[in-house]
């Protein structure tokens, strides 16, 4: 019985030791100027698809590589134009000839020279791989005219010395500039990358800001200053980003202070609760995601104008955006987030912010439509986060409130819903977008032309017209011009109805500086500005 | 010397069962996978390019060939032990099987030594003081574990420990410094720890441990609590017992000496089947506790079509359970002589 107990307490013992050793590598409270010898610990929902750039399509991938990699021209914090980066100037020498020169000394992170001939290598890989998951269709204005999927076309890039590198479009387009800040353009050593086959992700090399230094997939990347970064250092001694499975653990993480800032994904559920913690500080700015309903005008309620308009005009945003979402988004009033270039709140200008039933009543009265009007509503409960459930229910409620439609909601998972929704099954379906780049093209481009994904059978010439004067303008001004334009069509014509615009939202313990200045747009996480105060 | 012949034809034959059970399983993932709407492509691009897109994507990536050709590919992999590299993230399966089947391996063996030890420990008491107030407490504890489900029984956890009191860490394998400063060298990081003699990191990744494996353990150990008892009951209306006591023998020895040790060999047959429960008790354990296991890498993968993966880690596990299995029947027979195949 007494060696039962002394087990028992040498047990006892350990555990306590055990919990009360407790490392307690939190930074609270704040002094002033950032501590650059700290290192910064990141959490995330998001996940890595692959760190070679021809593989890459998804944020998670994206976002690591925007810290490893350098760009001709990037985003700057808080911009929505791009500027430039390992380029020191470029210019349309005509609409479909884009020149740019290079900084004089590049490096890239082992010491090798970067030169244009690695700029042309990387793109030229990224359309031979043409990997299935990777961004390879975004550089489709370099692309071998005429062929099926990526190919490279010898002729579209030309590097007259070390330090010019230019581009052949097959065709005017004013979204190159864009283009060459995204992941399909991130430039790579052409001696260490394979020209025909992807990198190991533990072994990728660039020019940024940062090294990859440890890898553990699913689990950990470890990242250090580059020392042959040609700007700034970082705000930092080097990132750890920790991978979690739900927003429930990466909360609690943050809470317990073995995260120093959350970024991507919380539920509003979870914002609501740390807004009351006195350790953390919630940030937020301007975001990029869209939510929106889509009407198939193949189907007989799609294709009556007065039954699109009705539904804009009574359709609840502040309800879903308030009630459902917590306010951590923003109603949408146009297909083009209003953080960018060109927007204008259109829906709101024609049908005003709040359900008018009686201008829908109306509208439908005009077109001679029977009333109640049945509508049968896709959605899909997991792809787009929890909130899906409730943001369509609430739909649901304020069309039926208004006595004009009866809604019948159904549901299926992403897999089956996206093939069926893309493929003339369903009449009304939700969907939502993240850009490629932050260019209002981006997004009219992809809802109103008669190419669209959507297949939603939309067309209007107008709109065709205006789409091809954008791209072939080199002139933002007028090119603004044409996107309001082209919103209000959209607006008249309600192919697609805007509902809301996230924002960007991070959560970071007290003491942490610089996440405000990068939760823009471009959906970058600037790891480079983000510190702790000394 | 029959007894001997008798076990070693029934391993043998258990050995060659398993293979058309690994086929079957095989099959039937591969099919389930292929059945179910979706793919890797869909599940990563759809929503962002046209359906026309997606199909020549499927094309290129060669999912849209017909199943036959793909089945005997796939089994001419895993015929030749290469279970192929992940759609998802490109890893290779090995390594799959090798980091995060360590951490649900080490996860497993901790969990299954609190299921023991609660089990075990409670259901002896519960059985030896009958009908009084240890007796409903163990028995209500056993039943209210094995009803709880494991992640809510995870989140109270780390509500209450991680939390409230700020006594354990509530996610992950190891804090974020020390995971990114430590060296792997079997992937069961108690162990790394101890080679490394790195005192600090073993503290850290102990107390990472503690939660996880406690409440998967003890939702194990409720099955166990309620079977030690009734077992223990039972033995102790045994003719041995019996003659025990008329011996003399007191009653403490009777209990601890003569009746629990034959009340544990139906636990040790029970234990084979917890091992699957406890398989996929750590799915979920994982997914709550963020331990970067095999079973949150399945789902992980799961949710992204990856075929290959899934395919894999549900062979893998597969194979670890027929062997455990095997491993159980063989140790009852060796403990039971009355067992006979």
């Amino acid at each position: 019985m007494s060696r039962t107990f002394r087990v028992c307490a040498a047990l006892a013992v350990l555990a306590v030791v055990v919990t009360s050793c407790k490392s307690n590598s939190s930074s609270a409270g704040g002094s002033t100027g950032p501590d650059t010898s700290a290192t910064i610990v990141h959490g995330t929902t998001d996940s890595i698809v692959s760190l070679d750039p021809a593989g890459q399509y998804d944020l998670g991938s994206q976002q690591i590589s925007a810290q490893i990699y350098d760009n001709l021209l990037v985003i700057p914090p808080g911009g929505n134009k791009p500027e430039l980066s390992a380029a020191q100037a470029c210019s349309y020498d005509n609409p479909t000839t884009y020149t740019c020169t290079l900084k004089p000394g590049l490096k890239f992170s082992d010491g090798s020279a970067l030169t244009s001939a690695d700029v042309a290598f990387s793109l030229k890989r990224n359309l031979e791989i043409n990997d299935p998951n990777g961004a390879c269709s975004l550089l489709n204005a370099i692309n071998k005219p005429g062929a099926d999927g990526c190919k490279w076309n010898p002729a579209s890039i030309s590097t007259p010395d070390d330090a010019t590198v230019t581009f052949h479009l097959n065709a005017p387009d004013a979204t190159w500039p864009f283009i060459l800040t995204t992941t399909a353009a991130y430039i790579v050593p052409s001696d260490v990358f394979p020209e025909t086959k992807e990198q190991p992700d533990d072994k990728v090399i660039g020019s940024g800001h940062y090294i990859l230094e440890k890898y553990t997939p699913g689990q950990q990347v470890v990242l250090k200053p580059n020392p042959t970064w040609w700007g700034d250092p970082p705000a930092n001694a080097g990132v750890i980003v920790q991978y979690f499975d739900k927003s429930s653990a990466l909360k609690l993480a943050l809470e317990q202070g073995d995260v120093d800032v959350g970024w991507r994904t919380f539920t509003p559920t979870d914002v609501e609760a740390m807004r009351g913690e006195s350790s953390l500080q919630v940030l937020t700015g301007p975001g990029s995601e869209i939510r929106y309903l889509v009407f198939n005008e193949s189907f007989p309620q799609g294709k009556e104008l007065a039954v699109r308009k009705a539904v804009a005009m009574t359709v609840d945003r502040q309800a879903i955006v308030h009630d459902v979402y917590n306010d951590t988004v923003a109603p949408l009033w146009s297909m083009v987030p209003s953080a960018l270039s060109g927007h204008v709140d259109a829906f709101k200008d024609l049908y005003g912010d709040a359900p008018d039933i009686a201008a829908a009543t109306q509208t439908l009265k005009d077109a001679g439509i029977t009333t109640p009007v049945p509508l049968e509503i896709w959605w899909t409960p997991t792809h787009y986060g929890d909130s899906s459930a409730d943001e369509y229910a609430e739909i649901k409620r304020s069309l039926e409130a208004s006595g004009l439609f009866t809604v019948s909601l159904k549901s299926t998972e992403w897999d089956a819903y996206i093939t069926a929704a893309l493929t003339d099954q369903y009449p009304q379906y939700e969907l939502g977008w993240f850009p490629d780049y932050p260019d209002s093209d981006n997004y009219v481009y992809t809802f109103y032309s008669k190419s669209s994904f959507l297949n939603d059978h939309y067309s209007n010439p107008q709109i065709e017209k205006l789409l091809a004067d954008e791209r072939a303008s080199t002139d933002q001004s007028q090119r603004d011009k044409d996107f309001e334009q082209i919103q209000k069509i959209g607006a008249q014509d309600v192919p697609v109805v805007p509902i809301w615009e996230g924002k960007q939202l991070a959560v970071a313990r007290q003491g942490v500086t610089g996440v405000q200045q990068t939760l823009d747009v471009a959906y970058i996480f600037r790891y480079w500005l983000v510190g702790k105060s000394s | 010397m029959k007894r001997s012949g008798s076990l070693r034809s029934y391993v043998i034959t258990r050995v060659l069962l398993a293979f058309p059970m690994l086929l079957i399983l095989l099959t039937v993932v591969f099919l389930l996978m292929r059945v179910a709407p979706g793919d890797p492509i869909t599940a990563a691009l759809g929503g962002r390019v046209s359906a026309e897109e997606l199909a020549r994507r499927r094309h290129d990536a060669g999912y849209d060939r017909p199943l036959p050709i793909q089945y005997l590919e796939y089994l001419r992999g895993v015929a030749t032990l290469n279970l192929g590299t992940t759609i998802l993230d490109n890893r290779p399966m090995t390594q799959v099987i090798a980091q995060n089947g360590a951490a649900t391996l080490e996860l497993s063996f901790f969990a299954m030594i609190v299921a023991m030890v609660s089990g075990v420990g409670i259901g002896l008491i519960a059985g030896r003081y009958r009908d009084t107030a240890a007796d409903l407490g163990g028995r209500l504890f056993g039943i209210v574990l094995y009803a709880a489900p494991v992640f809510f029984l995870g989140f109270l956890a780390q509500l209450t420990f991680g939390k409230w009191l700020d006594w354990l860490p509530t996610s992950g394998q190891t804090s974020p410094i020390v995971g990114a400063t430590l060296a792997t060298h079997t992937n069961l990081l108690v162990i790394d720890t101890i080679i490394d003699r790195n005192w600090t990191a073993f503290q850290d990744v102990v107390r990472h441990l503690i939660m996880p494996s406690v409440v998967l353990g003890l939702v194990i150990g409720g099955v166990f609590i309620r079977l030690v008892r009734v077992n223990l009951l039972q033995t102790m209306k045994g003719d041995y017992v019996e003659a025990a006591r008329a011996r003399g023998v007191k009653e403490g020895r009777v209990v601890y000496k003569h009746a629990f040790k034959n009340a544990l060999v139906p636990v040790i047959t029970i234990m084979g089947l917890e091992f699957a429960v406890l398989l996929s008790g750590a799915v979920l354990t994982e997914e709550t506790f963020n331990w970067p296991g095999i079973g949150s890498e399945l789902v992980r993968y799961l949710d992204n079509r990856d075929y290959i993966a899934v395919q894999g880690i549900i062979v893998v596990t597969g194979i670890v359970v027929v062997i455990v299995s095997l491993a159980i029947d063989i140790l009852n027979a060796w403990v039971d002589p009355r067992i006979r195949y």
